[in-house]
């Protein structure tokens, strides 16, 4: 299990790297943390021809807080560490769902290599923090030698393992809007073992009006198609209502609506709609719980 | 035919243990002399042995479980500079044999696929080149094209007559069928008040230890001999299977044992790798590394376990005595059959347990489909049977409301009634299962565990306490893989482990063993029973390991054997040279033998203080100064012990009894308890507590750490491992993404105690521990389930597991599904 | 033949175990393989080149990382610390060898250069961690004959040693 042979590029500056991306096309594959690509790599699953290595690109690992115009957004750069995200106290006070998603990546000597923009960009359907991303209303920021673009969550996902980055583009930053006081966020997920890929999991955000109502809420699922998907169904139901027992039992039921769930070894199709329904019903609970201030397990 | 008192002639009978009065070193937790070298990185490992010129083989297997190979265009591949090989099958076959097998069927195999592939990732061509990356480069560039066909994936359908079949030398895809009667099994089911059946599935899993299987060969065209260092344990046991295979004559083939990385059964014969790299350096006259990856490992080794269908019923007298018990078993082989069915040949030392159930049915299929060989895989085929009998009992205290534990103590044989023989011909040595059932009931603390699973309930959480009481059949003779037979290709062993042990002239001790290092300790071992024999410190003990050429028998750890065999060998060899010593030592005292003794290493005039010769001052008499010694002793103090199996008697002709084969029984009752999310189907173990009798206990240290990994491995069994196939024979699991083992995080404190019952068949009273983990943990998790689950009143008959398969049986329990 | 039509090598100035040097890689070649093969540390063992079993740990400037999921050209500038650097050439373990050695942390031992150095780092973040920690850190890291059990507890017992000699030299 040995990868193929590759031309490695290691640009210092972002300029660099666009032009390095820009003259090999489709042939090139970008390394950041490298814990998804090589692996794929060593299995001869992924050979490209050139392999761009951004880990000396200078600027990119930045976590910041962007208060531009519109609302204060988090921004993860290229480079920044899984890891780095989980334990930032940023990310616990602005995102804390991207905190919470994190964690249930792999173990933590990967995650401190791996990046939160590479696991975006590698648009595995399983995976986490792609499926929080989606959650949480992020985007995308790419750039290319023409110039930077912002691409929804919503868009950029467009199959397993595929995105709507064109050639020539990198991801240069995820940003999230700040999840504010009175939207509460959770993450479950069920994984055969600790640190596996889900076999489905769910990322919640709700807010909660002032009347006590469900103002607004998003839920993202991955394992459970051949992306990372909303459940519009269950969003609809919840939105509204009074985010009682109830109102979570009926958004949940619907959480499977329209779902074609990729099966697997580790779980059918079937079992995957089931898992997706349970795990809306409790992350929906705990994000309610949540944006009504309340601590966990009250 | 064979009865009980047919016992070892030898006088082995070992004392019950009084701990640090009448033996010093059996016993105590010594630390593990094998450590520091393993710790340090220094140990060599098959992948870390270089030699000069190796160059580094690679394989192509074949994407398609089944298929015909119509072409292979190597010219590519040949063409990549640093490629120095590029083989067939047809071109291999040429260099080395088919692979040797135990089997009495014509189920030919070779290492590297002919004409034809019958499983997903069989290898169809093999590389070497200078490094391993441009071998896997040459893989990559090999064109084959192939015929696919269809393929047998079920095994229940691959028994039908117009199935395609897997091998054209075979009339059928049935490799062997026989039904053993012992006892009179119509008889108790006709009597029975009660018979509980069960339907139950046992799948494949792989041994998956964390180092794979590898073989560095070197060929020397010039006197035809071959160096072979791998991480095979039958170096010392069937050296002259690989050189028959490798085309070598015997006496010119020399292998070489590395440090192992772990086998749990997988690694004893490794022909594949061993024919890899011996076909790989007769053709390239260099020597060659080959080192399987993981997915070959997964995929294509000798590393699978039983994957067994059971139709079983177990029938009961109106008290709940067990009368007798029938197994229907349908086991999937895969594509080969080296180890014939030896897997059923080791469940026959145990199928009715702990029990005196007083018959037995024993109904065995096995079954040829398009899926990796098995070979073994802790617990060697006795796994599932504990799987299945246990799910019996758990049935029949259920149906018949008599408590598990006390249906158990019903039945158990006791202690006054050993040694038992078996209704199929087994003898059990020793033991005293009710003692191990309620220690373990009291070290649970079941009364407060079952407060808290009510506590549980009453929140909607399902807390399950499980309960199982297995055999471990320990001390394994080989004949178990072909004396199913009518006319067994081989006849009956003894599996022989020999050491040789000498005194140096200053008294030094080193002793070669035959094994490997294979992730036992048998440097501690030896250690500690020459300390035992000589009453000097274990870490003064050198211990090596011999190569094929020294002579020594040894056919290494497997079927829980190491420890018994070895302290037999080791202190077979030490009284041989404590007797001389002592010999020598009354000549130069000028006093009779029978006047010296043996203590903390010298040799004492017994009751003449300061009257004592030291070991080197003996060892220096004993090489140098033969004038000094006893007439008729010659000079040195060198000893090989051959200990054969201590007690085992060839199967009667009618196999109407099966002979004593594995008389040497441990016993465990295992108490885990879980908590299962029924709404996921995720299970948690709580916590795990074993209670394990294996005689004496030769290092409780040691010991524990076998049954705690084995309880981990059991853990896996019941939760996570398991190969799955498409529809179309792919394998789904071939990496450790889809082929699951419990981490860290899986396992809960799990707490161990002994009890000990020695044998009276061994040296000292050991019997071994290697497998009893695995052996009953499964089973006893499966117990825990139905415990939690049964407000659902679910019936667990399937492993592992998984999320789904809890859900599937909570969801189908809620429809009433049986 | 042509020589190569392989890509250009790359250099890469790494420090192993306190020792520079200045080499030329292939592009392709793993972390684990330059260990393994030019620089002759095989003691850092090589499971499953798919990141899952963590056999392969090393640092890498002070952090575990997976040396099959790394190429030997990122690292240009770093510092490689393997289990080779831990015992000492008179044959004295580190204590957390030391540790595993007297609570029994391993068997066959394949894995457990991948544990010493998880615990490494481990223990270099938190002093004497407790069995959860341990279990956050080294869960990554698969074992097949322990049962991880004495594994948690030589990586705890190493944390109490280190402390405890680290004060008393202080004292």
């Amino acid at each position: 299990m040995k990868p193929a042979a590759f031309a490695y590029l290691a640009p210092h500056d972002l300029d660099e790297a666009l032009d390095q991306l820009a003259e090999h096309g489709a042939d090139a594959r970008v390394l950041a943390g490298g814990q998804s690509l090589v692996r794929l790599m060593n299995a001869r699953l992924a050979s490209p021809a050139v392999v761009v290595d951004i880990n000396r690109v200078g600027g990119l690992d930045a976590l910041s807080l962007v208060n531009g115009s519109g609302p204060a957004r988090l921004r993860l750069g290229a480079t920044v560490r899984q890891r780095t995200s989980e334990l930032s106290p940023e990310v616990a006070a602005h995102a804390p769902l991207l905190a919470e998603a994190g964690a249930h990546v792999a173990h933590a000597p990967v995650r401190s290599r791996g990046t939160v923009v590479g696991s975006v960009a590698f648009a595995d359907p399983s995976a986490e923090l792609p499926t929080a991303l989606l959650a949480l209303d992020g985007r995308v920021v790419a750039r290319s030698r023409s110039g930077e673009r912002t691409i929804e969550a919503d868009d950029f996902f467009t199959g397993p393992f595929t995105t709507s980055l064109a050639p020539g583009e990198l991801v240069v930053a995820v940003e999230v809007p700040v999840t504010a006081a009175g939207t509460g966020t959770a993450f479950v997920e069920v994984s055969r073992r600790h640190g596996d890929l889900p076999v489905c999991g769910v990322a919640a955000t709700v807010t909660r009006g002032d009347d006590g109502s469900v103002a607004a809420t998003r839920i993202a699922l991955c394992g459970a198609g051949e992306r990372p998907v909303r459940a519009r169904a269950a969003e609809d139901a919840l939105t509204g209502s009074d985010g009682g027992a109830d109102a979570v039992a009926a958004a949940a039921a619907r959480a499977a609506d329209g779902l074609s769930p990729i099966a697997d070894c580790h779980g059918s199709a079937d079992f995957r709609r089931h898992l997706a329904r349970v795990l809306t019903g409790r992350a929906l609970r705990t994000a309610i719980h949540r944006a009504a201030g309340e601590a966990d397990n009250a | 035919m064979s009865t009980v008192e047919d016992r070892p002639t030898t006088a082995t009978t070992g004392s019950p243990r009084k701990n640090g009065t009448e033996r010093r070193w059996i016993g105590r937790s010594v630390p593990r002399k094998e450590d520091p070298k393993l710790l340090a990185g220094r140990a060599t490992y098959v992948g870390d042995v270089t030699l000069p010129g190796m160059l580094h083989g690679a394989v192509l297997g074949s994407p398609h479980a089944h298929a015909r190979i119509v072409s292979i265009d190597t010219s590519a591949a040949e063409a990549i500079p640093g490629v120095k090989a590029v083989l067939t099958g047809a071109q291999a076959a040429e260099l080395v044999n088919p692979m040797p097998a135990f089997c009495a069927e014509p189920v030919p195999q070779t290492a590297i696929a002919i004409e034809r592939v019958r499983y997903p990732g069989e290898a169809v061509a093999i590389v070497a080149a200078t490094d391993r990356y441009i071998a896997e480069d040459a893989c990559a560039a090999i064109r084959v094209e192939y015929e696919v066909l269809p393929a047998v994936v079920d095994p229940e359908a691959a028994m039908a007559p117009d199935a395609t079949r897997i091998h054209e030398t075979l009339d059928s895809n049935v490799a062997f069928h026989r039904v053993l009667d012992f006892g009179d099994v119509e008889g108790d089911l006709a009597r029975a008040h009660t018979v509980v059946r069960t339907r139950a599935r046992w799948h494949r899993m792989c041994a998956s230890p964390m180092e794979t299987a590898g073989a560095v060969a070197s060929w020397n065209p010039f006197d035809k001999s071959m160096t072979v260092y791998s991480n095979s344990n039958f170096h010392n046991f069937l050296p002259w299977a690989f050189a028959g295979m490798l085309g070598v004559s015997t006496n010119r083939m020399r292998m070489i044992p590395c440090a192992v990385g772990g086998s749990f059964g997988s690694k004893h014969f490794i022909t594949k790798v061993l024919a890899i790299a011996g076909a790989l350096t007769k053709a390239t006259g260099k020597p060659v590394q080959y080192l399987e990856d993981r997915v070959d490992n997964i995929a294509a080794n000798d590393n699978v376990g039983c994957d067994r269908i059971y139709d079983a019923e177990l029938a009961l007298a109106e008290d709940g005595e067990m009368l007798g018990l029938t197994l229907k078993i349908v086991d999937d082989y895969g594509a080969y059959f080296q180890f014939a069915h030896g897997q059923h040949g080791n469940a026959m030392a145990q199928p009715t347990g702990p029990y005196r159930i007083g018959s037995l049915r024993y109904d065995v299929s096995c079954v040829l489909t398009n899926k990796v060989q098995q070979g073994f895989f802790r617990g060697a085929g006795a796994d599932p049977g504990n799987f299945v009998l246990e799910r019996l009992v758990d049935k029949a205290s259920e149906v018949m409301g008599i408590d598990r534990a006390e249906i158990r103590r019903r039945n158990f044989i006791a202690p006054e009634q050993f040694p038992f023989k078996t209704p199929s011909g087994n003898v059990y040595d020793s033991g005293d299962y009710a003692a191990v059932l309620d220690r373990a009931l009291e070290l649970a603390g079941i009364d407060d565990w079952r407060a808290e699973q009510e506590r549980l309930r009453a929140e909607g959480r399902y807390l399950g306490i499980g309960l199982a009481t297995c055999q471990e059949r320990t001390g394994y003779n080989a004949s178990e893989w072909w004396f199913l037979y009518d006319n067994p290709p081989l006849p009956a062993t003894s599996t022989p482990e020999s050491v040789k042990m000498d005194v140096d002239a200053m008294g030094g001790v080193r002793v070669e063993v035959g094994c490997p290092l294979w992730g036992n300790s048998p440097e501690t071992v030896v250690s500690q029973v020459v300390a035992e024999e000589f009453g000097i410190d274990p870490n003064d003990v050198s211990v090596t390991y011999a190569d094929s050429t020294t002579g020594a028998m040894s056919a290494g750890p497997g079927g829980s054997r190491l420890t018994i065999m070895l302290s037999g060998a080791t202190r077979g060899a030490a009284r041989t040279i404590r007797d001389k010593m002592i010999r020598i030592a009354a000549h130069a005292m000028e006093i009779d033998p029978d006047d010296v003794e043996c203590v903390d290493g010298t040799f004492r005039a017994k009751g003449v203080p300061g009257a004592s010769m030291s070991m080197a001052d003996i060892g220096m008499r004993a090489h140098l100064f033969f004038h000094s010694t006893p007439e008729d002793e010659s000079s040195g103090l060198v000893a090989v012990h051959t200990y054969d199996h201590p007690y085992s008697t060839p199967p009667s002709a009618d196999r109407t009894d099966m002979g004593a084969f594995y008389p040497m029984v441990s016993h465990a009752c295992h108490i885990p308890i879980v908590e299962v999310d029924a709404e996921t189907g995720v299970v948690t173990l709580r916590a795990y507590y074993a209670v394990n009798d294996c005689g004496t206990v030769m290092n409780p240290t040691l010991v524990e750490g076998q049954i705690v990994g084995g309880i981990v491995q059991g853990i896996g069994a019941a939760l996570m491992e398991e190969y799955r196939y498409g529809e179309d024979g792919a394998l789904d699991t071939p990496t450790f993404r889809e082929y699951l083992m419990p981490s860290m995080h899986e396992v809960p404190e799990i707490v161990v105690e002994h009890l000990e019952t020695p044998s009276p068949f061994t040296e000292y009273g050991v019997k071994g521990a290697g497998e009893g983990g695995r052996l009953v943990a499964p089973t006893a998790i499966a117990s825990a389930v139905d415990d939690a689950l049964k407000p659902f009143g679910v019936w667990v008959d399937e492993l592992p597991m998984t999320p789904e398969r809890v859900v599937d049986l909570v969801a189908g329990a809620h429809e009433g599904r049986p | 033949m042509p020589e190569t039509t392989s890509p250009e090598k790359v250099r890469i100035r790494i420090t192993v175990n306190d020792v520079a040097h200045d080499l030329l890689v292939e592009p392709r070649t793993l972390l684990a393989d330059l260990l393994r093969g030019d620089l002759e540390l095989t003691g850092t063992h090589v499971g499953c080149e798919q990141g899952v079993c963590g056999a392969c740990t090393v640092l890498v400037d002070g952090a575990a990382t997976r040396s099959c999921l790394v190429f030997a050209a990122q690292l240009d500038g770093t510092a490689v610390r393997t289990v080779e650097s831990l015992a000492g050439a008179d044959g004295t373990l580190h204590p957390i060898q030391q540790a595993f050695h007297e609570n029994h942390g391993l068997q066959c031992g394949f894995c457990t250069p991948g544990m010493l150095m998880g615990a490494c780092e481990l223990l270099e973040r938190t002093a004497e961690p407790d069995p959860d920690e341990v279990r956050e850190a080294l869960g990554g890291n698969l074992c097949r004959c322990t049962g991880y059990q004495n594994i948690v507890r030589s990586v705890c017992a190493a944390g109490q040693s280190m402390t405890a000699a680290k004060n008393g030299a202080q004292a």
